[in-house]
Order: C-alpha cells, then sequence, then structure tokens
C-alpha cells in the first residue's frame, strides 16, 4: 500500500473512531436516564470498536509519516483519546467496576477529537530536524501519558463535584425526615460524604440485587474522589519525568534547558497546581471539595497548556501544530 | 509547607502573566509593538516588571521566600525523619484497638513464638523490635515515603539553586559566522542579543571558531532535515580541535556549549569606484517572511551600507539563491522553496544622501533618494550608477529581464559591484552555564524521591505472644497511614507468616488442654 492510502485509512478509522465514541456517549448518558443495563452494554461494545478504530487510526498514521504517530497536536489528540478511552474501559469499568460515568468520558473523547481535525488537521509528513531525537519520543510519550492520566482524573474529579453536593443534600433530607436507624448516628457525624450502605468495595452498584430494578446513579463521591485521586497521583509523577525530559530535549535543541517559553511556563503552572492538589488531599480541612476545586484548577491550566498555548501564545512549541 | 505551597502558587500566578504578556526577553519586538499599541498599560506593565516577569525583582523575592520557607520546613522535617530512622519501633498494649487484629494459637511458647513472629516480620522487610522474654515484637515498614519526600524537596530546592548559580553566572548568545570565516567569543562579536546573567564576571571564553563548511539537507518538499556546521574550534591555551555541530547535537569545547541555531546566505560583494575598494567581503543576508508564506521561498535581503563616501551610499539587495525555482514559481504562481544555490541573482537598489543609523539589518531612507537599480548575478559585474551590466552571462536568468549591457563598460569614476561568489553563513547558539549536570542530577533526584513519596505507605504491626497451655495465643495488630485499602491483603499475609513462624496451629492435643 501506498503513503496516501494509509492515510486515507488512518482518517477514515479516525471518523469511525469518532462517530463511534459520539454513539457510545450518547448510549451511555441514555444508560444513565433509563437504566436499562442492555443500553451500558451496548455502549460498552461501541466504545470498544470506537477504541480499535482510533488505534487502527494511530497506527495507519505512523506507518504512512514512515516515523512515530506523535509529531504534531493532531496526532497527539488522537493518541490522548486513545489513551483515555483505554483507561477508561480497562481501569474504571474493568477493575474498579464503575461504570456509570462512560458518558462523560465518550464527551471528553469526543471533543478531543473534534478539536483536532476542526484546528489541528495535517497531513502526514516528516518531521522538522529539531523534533528529530529521541529525547522527543520520550517526552512526548511520556507528556501524552500523564495528560491522558491526569485528564481522566480531572474528569472524575467533575463528577465527583456534582455528585458531592447531591449526596449532601440527600443526606440532609434522611436526616430531616425519619429519625435515622441505627446507621443514622454515623451519618450526622460525618462530614466527609460516605458511601450509602448498599454499596460495597468501591462499586457503584447495589451488592446482591437483580438485574432490573435496581438504582443505577453515579457513583458514591468517595469513590470517585478515590479514584481520582489515584489517577492524579499516577499522572503526576509521569507529568514531571515529561517535563524533565522536554527540559533534557531543549538543552540539546535550543541550547538551554528552560527558557519560559509559553509551554514551558504552562507545563510548570499546571505542575504547580496539581503539586498544590497533592498537597490538598495530605492535609487536614483540604480534602473532598475544595481539593477537588484545585484539581479542577490544574485542568484548566493542563488545557491552557495543550490548547491555549498552541492556538494563542506564541512561542518555539508552535511548530507543533 | 503551606507557606511555601503559596508561594509556589504564586510563582504560577506570575509565571501566567510571563506567558500572556510579550516578555523583554523573548520577544523584545512584540514588546515594543505592545507598548505603541496600549501606551498607558505599557507604561503601567514596564513599571510594574510585566515585561520581564522571569527577570523581576519581585519573582526573586517570591523565590528567595520559597527558599527560607523551604529550608525552614524541610530541616526540622529532616532532623525528625533521622530521629526516626535511629529510634527502635515502640511496643504496644492492647493490640485489639488496632484497625486490623487478629488472634491465632500458635505451638510454640511465647518467647520461642515472639522470636519467630519478629523473623518473620524481618523477613518481609520491616525494621523489628524484639521483647523476646516479654513476648512482644514491635515492627514497622515504609520510612521511604519520608525519605524519598524529603529527596523530592531537598532536590527541588538544589534545583532552584543550581537554575539560578547557571544562569546567573552565565552567558548565551549567538554567533553568526560566514563560511571560511572565523569568530572568536568576546562581548562585541555576539550578534546583539547577548544574555548575561546577574552575577556574570565578564570572562568571555576566547574561544575561536572558524566555519568549514555548512551543509543544509531538505526534501523536495522543502522540509527541513539537517543542518551541519563544520567547525574548527581553538582554545586561548592552543588546543584545537574539529566539530561538526548538528541540530539536536551540540558540541561541548572549552566550557562552551554550541548549538546549531539558524542559518542563511551570504553572498560576497566588491564595490570598487576606479581603483578604490569600498567594500570587500560577505553580507549577511535576513528575511522577513509574511504570515503564513514559506520561508524557503522568500528572497534573502540584506544592506551594503558605505558611511564614507560623500555623499553616503547603501546598497539594498535582495538575493534569490535559485533562479530556476524562482522563476518557475513565477510562472506557475505556486511559491517554490530555494534551498540550493542554482545561478543566484540579486536584486539591487542604489541609495545616496545621509544614512541615519548603521545597523546592517534594515535601511532607513528617508533622507535618500535611490539612483540605480537592476540585476547582478553571480560571477557578474555591474556598474551601480547606472545600474547595467559590465560583464557576466545571464544564465538562468531570461534574458528580457537581466539588465542591458553597459554600452561602454563602464566609466572609470562609475561605482561598480561584482557578486563572484555565494557562500553561506551559520547562526550558532554558544552558552556557557556551569550548573548544567547539577540541574539534571536534582532533576533525576525529583523524580527518584516523588514515586516513593507517592506510592510507599507506612505500616506498623504489633505482635504480642501470652503462654497458653503448651504453646501461646498470638495478638497480632497493626495499621498503615497510607493506602489503606490495600492493607487488609497484606495484614491477612503477615498474619498468616507470623503465625507458621511461631510453630503454626498447635497440635489437636494441646488445644484440648487450653481452656
Amino acid at each position: 500500500m501506498t503513503a496516501e492510502s494509509w492515510a486515507r485509512l488512518s482518517s477514515d478509522a479516525f471518523n469511525v473512531a469518532l462517530f463511534s465514541y459520539i454513539a457510545a456517549m450518547v448510549t451511555s448518558f441514555a444508560y444513565l436516564a433509563f437504566r436499562k443495563e442492555r443500553l451500558h452494554t451496548v455502549a460498552t461494545v461501541i466504545g470498544v470498536v470506537g477504541l480499535v478504530a482510533n488505534g487502527v487510526s494511530i497506527v495507519t498514521r505512523g506507518i504512512a509519516a514512515g516515523r512515530t504517530p506523535w509529531g504534531n497536536m493532531y496526532e497527539y489528540s488522537s493518541l490522548i483519546t486513545f489513551l483515555v478511552v483505554l483507561g477508561y474501559l480497562w481501569l474504571i469499568e474493568g477493575r474498579a467496576k464503575v461504570r456509570t460515568i462512560g458518558g462523560f468520558v465518550y464527551g471528553m473523547a469526543v471533543l478531543t477529537m473534534a478539536m483536532a481535525v476542526s484546528f489541528f488537521y495535517v497531513g502526514p509528513t516528516a518531521l522538522m530536524p529539531a523534533l528529530n531525537s529521541y529525547w522527543r519520543q520520550i517526552h512526548v510519550t511520556s507528556m501524552i501519558v500523564a495528560s491522558s492520566l491526569l485528564g481522566i482524573g480531572c474528569l472524575l474529579t467533575i463528577v465527583y463535584l456534582i455528585k458531592a453536593p447531591a449526596e449532601r443534600r440527600a443526606l440532609e433530607r434522611m436526616r430531616g425526615s425519619v429519625p435515622p436507624p441505627i446507621m443514622g448516628g454515623a451519618g450526622v457525624e460525618t462530614s466527609d460524604p460516605s458511601a450509602p450502605p448498599d454499596y460495597a468495595g468501591g462499586a457503584d452498584e447495589p451488592v446482591g440485587s437483580a438485574a432490573t430494578s435496581r438504582k443505577i446513579s453515579l457513583p458514591p463521591s468517595a469513590t470517585l474522589d478515590a479514584l481520582a485521586y489515584r489517577f492524579i497521583r499516577f499522572g503526576f509523577p509521569v507529568w514531571t519525568f515529561g517535563v524533565i525530559c522536554g527540559a533534557i530535549w531543549a538543552q540539546q535543541t535550543w541550547g538551554r534547558y528552560w527558557g519560559w517559553d509559553p509551554k514551558e511556563t504552562w507545563s510548570f503552572i499546571t505542575w504547580v497546581i496539581f503539586a498544590g492538589y497533592l498537597h490538598a488531599r495530605a492535609t487536614a480541612g483540604w480534602k473532598g471539595t475544595r481539593a477537588a476545586i484545585v484539581a479542577l484548577v490544574g485542568f484548566v491550566s493542563l488545557l491552557v497548556t495543550y490548547y491555549a498555548v498552541n492556538l494563542w501564545i506564541a512561542g518555539l512549541h508552535t511548530y507543533a501544530t | 509547607m503551606r507557606t511555601a505551597i503559596i508561594l509556589l502558587l504564586m510563582l504560577a500566578a506570575a509565571a501566567v502573566v510571563g506567558s500572556l504578556i510579550p516578555q523583554i526577553p523573548n520577544s523584545p519586538q512584540r514588546v515594543a509593538a505592545y507598548q505603541i499599541d496600549h501606551p498607558v498599560w505599557g507604561r503601567f506593565f514596564q513599571a510594574a516588571g510585566f515585561f520581564d516577569v522571569f527577570g523581576s525583582w519581585w519573582f526573586a523575592l517570591i523565590t528567595t521566600l520559597l527558599f527560607v520557607s523551604l529550608i525552614a520546613c524541610l530541616i526540622p522535617r529532616s532532623r525528625a525523619m533521622i530521629r526516626a530512622a535511629r529510634a527502635r519501633p515502640i511496643h504496644a498494649r492492647e493490640l485489639d484497638a488496632f484497625p486490623s487484629f487478629a488472634e491465632r494459637a500458635v505451638a510454640l511458647e511465647p518467647e520461642a513464638a515472639a522470636a519467630g513472629a519478629a523473623a518473620a516480620l524481618r523477613r518481609k522487610r520491616y525494621r523489628v523490635e524484639l521483647d523476646a522474654r516479654g513476648g512482644s515484637v514491635a515492627a514497622e515498614k515504609g520510612a521511604l515515603r519520608e525519605i524519598g519526600s524529603l529527596a523530592f524537596h531537598w532536590a527541588f530546592l538544589l534545583l532552584l539553586i543550581a537554575v539560578i548559580i547557571g544562569k546567573g553566572t552565565g552567558y548565551v548568545g549567538h554567533a553568526t559566522i560566514v563560511e571560511g570565516y572565523g569568530w572568536t567569543d568576546a562581548r562585541f562579536n555576539y550578534d546583539g542579543d547577548l544574555r548575561t546573567g546577574r552575577f556574570f564576571g565578564g570572562g568571555f571564553s576566547g574561544t575561536q571558531i572558524q566555519l568549514q563548511d555548512f551543509q543544509d539537507d531538505f526534501q523536495t518538499s522543502g522540509i527541513p532535515m539537517d543542518f551541519r556546521s563544520e567547525l574548527t574550534l581553538s582554545g586561548p591555551d592552543g588546543a584545537s580541535e574539529q566539530a561538526d555541530v548538528r541540530i539536536n547535537h551540540p558540541v561541548v569545547f572549552n566550557g562552551i556549549r554550541i548549538f546549531q541555531f539558524g542559518f542563511g546566505w551570504a553572498p560576497m560583494v566588491q564595490i570598487h569606484r576606479g581603483d578604490r575598494v569600498l567594500f570587500d567581503g560577505p553580507v549577511v543576508l535576513g528575511q522577513t517572511t509574511p504570515p503564513g508564506g514559506n520561508p524557503l521561498a522568500q528572497p534573502w535581503q540584506g544592506f551594503v551600507k558605505l558611511p564614507t563616501l560623500r555623499p553616503q551610499v547603501a546598497v539594498a539587495i535582495r538575493l534569490y539563491p535559485d533562479a530556476a525555482a524562482y522563476f518557475r514559481s513565477l510562472a506557475t504562481g505556486v511559491a517554490q522553496p530555494m534551498t540550493e544555490a542554482n545561478a543566484p541573482f540579486m536584486e539591487y537598489e542604489v541609495w545616496q544622501g545621509k544614512l541615519l543609523d548603521n545597523s546592517l539589518a534594515s535601511l532607513d531612507t528617508r533622507f535618500m533618494h535611490r539612483t540605480a537599480s537592476g540585476l547582478i548575478g553571480k560571477g557578474w559585474t555591474v556598474d551601480a550608477t547606472r545600474g547595467c551590466v559590465i560583464s557576466g552571462t545571464s544564465g538562468a536568468i531570461p534574458a528580457s529581464l537581466a539588465n542591458v549591457t553597459c554600452p561602454d563598460g563602464g566609466g572609470p569614476a562609475a561605482l561598480t559591484m561584482a557578486f563572484p561568489d555565494l557562500r553561506q553563513y551559520t547562526t550558532l547558539q554558544i552558552s556557557h552555564d556551569v550548573t548544567v549536570p547539577w540541574v539534571l542530577a536534582a532533576a533525576i533526584l525529583i523524580v527518584l524521591g516523588l514515586l516513593p513519596a507517592l506510592y510507599v505507605s507506612r505500616r506498623k504491626v504489633w505482635v504480642r505472644a501470652r503462654p497458653d497451655g503448651m504453646g501461646s495465643v498470638l495478638q497480632v495488630g497493626g495499621f498503615a497511614l497510607q493506602r489503606k485499602d490495600r492493607f487488609d491483603e497484606e495484614f491477612a499475609s503477615l498474619v498468616e507468616a507470623v503465625t507458621s513462624a511461631a510453630g503454626g496451629a498447635p497440635s489437636r492435643a494441646s488445644l484440648e488442654v487450653s481452656p
């Protein structure tokens, strides 16, 4: 096959992935709304189809360009989408058995891919010599992996911020109406909204209930919080490592490891905010909603680092578009 | 630690300002443009240091406070860590009060059971304190968490200090060298954007760099693939070596690092008035690319200024390195990259009047008027007062475009200009930074410290054995300070290991004896 036909295959697979993710998003939200178990199965199947198409698109793009397929914003976006959906299906649905936040994840995937086609599309071409270094490979790979992990973590934080107030309200209603039975006292004492009693082991479904008439809702906020923390705790060292590799590469290419170029500056800002988040998690009184807000600020900073710097702020990294 | 975090967030906020407002060190032209467009804000930003955030006094102040805060926080924490490392684990009573607790009957007597349990915990790499007579064991694990955390924070401090020393005592600038020419590392030979650190003593290395050859490779589409400067380097002490500097492959010599930064064309130009040589040498040309344009398809521009003539004279030249590609793009309307020297030619304009500045990058023609213009191909000589060709063949240039040959071969008083050769120049970035290895070491330590700081959890376990018939009853209690969800599993396996090390479950006979 020629490079052109590989490139066409890559584009087609990209579109299949995009539309699959849209369908998976709609089905996942429908699952939340109508609480039909079958909808969840359908969403997962479509999501896997999208993931495979996404993977095919990345591999064929690499073949068409004759290099590793992470050389510009379009390719980064495609890879980040792949990793986010993979991380969701494998770690969140598979390992943690949390099944109700798929719509948010696919929504993020759709937005990332749509941004990629509308703002960053370029054909598969060779790279400029400045990009021709194995430190680039390590730097870009770790930044993409870190962005995906932090992205998932922040998505979970957003769902947490939706869920936590609802839980608090439910708890207040419970306290206000019937005098709480045996567990009521505990419910009043704790300021940290803990999982309702019918949930166990981090699962978002009541244990041992029948398949049909059970309540399907967002996972308990404690689960979301713990999951978000795990993803961010994993993403932060990878981000740190990626920034350091970038500095080593910059030292080789531009003759200075740090020059307050906008992309460098924003990667530092993002690093500081997530460092703040990890400290906040360890500080009494900052757990829960406050830490979540820090993570949310970190997410905004991540988006600025990833998008705004390339779109609006001139700097050395603009050639990555 | 909270103060340090707040200061770090302030540093981040300052960095936001620095990334949104143009910065003098990164883009001085944009700063100047901003000051013209927004005079009020421009004056305010100037006064507040917002145009050079990372060099401003308040940025230095935040950094200094961050130092103080970090040190004030890290010293007591380090002391506490050393104290904790020296201290032995402390025995506990009431083990059933701990979050994880188990009780097992075992075959060995209390003293032997406790010793066995201690050995089992040691095998699990716990720090163990054994009181055999009392049948009590205290164990803990996970000191690496605090060690890692401290290593991370100290390394961050080391990084900041190394960066400040390195940037403060170092310098960075750009050197432009034409093929066949040399350059010496001294203040006035830099291109004008030399940046020296705050504590730089003025000691440039004096290294001599001779550019033997410059090579560039492009794909047919015009995408650059490689740039290589073949250099001869010689130090003031006489040491000398050949070195190739390529993109991503800098060369370190005599304390300076040399990086490939840019390149361009430098035509050799000779200007004579009669027999008098007015100019003879390379003219370093630059480019101005319209937004979205392909720089390789643009002509290269530069100026020769002759301030000693009365009236003063300036020659503006525009070089087209590849005539074939240029005329192809004129014919097809599609810009063709001019990457190779192929029948190069230049457009020139001769200006007379008063020179307002000595810049080689621009010409202010307000007090000048144009006296002649024309084309000059490589190997030609032209009469620059009349704009006609004295000698030279048109080659790849269409005859209709090449100016007419001078009728009389040029008079004696005429200004003649020759273009004997076209060379390339390289722009090298020269930097001197002594702490680069320290910064790298600190960065590695940051990552190495971060991993245990985030992933190791501190765990404490106690075992007590009290006599029970022929054997004893083991009580095992413990808790984890972090990653509590993971501890249940580990605790179960610890209880298992401790029990079997203490002789395992007692035989049926001994069980029957026990009350």
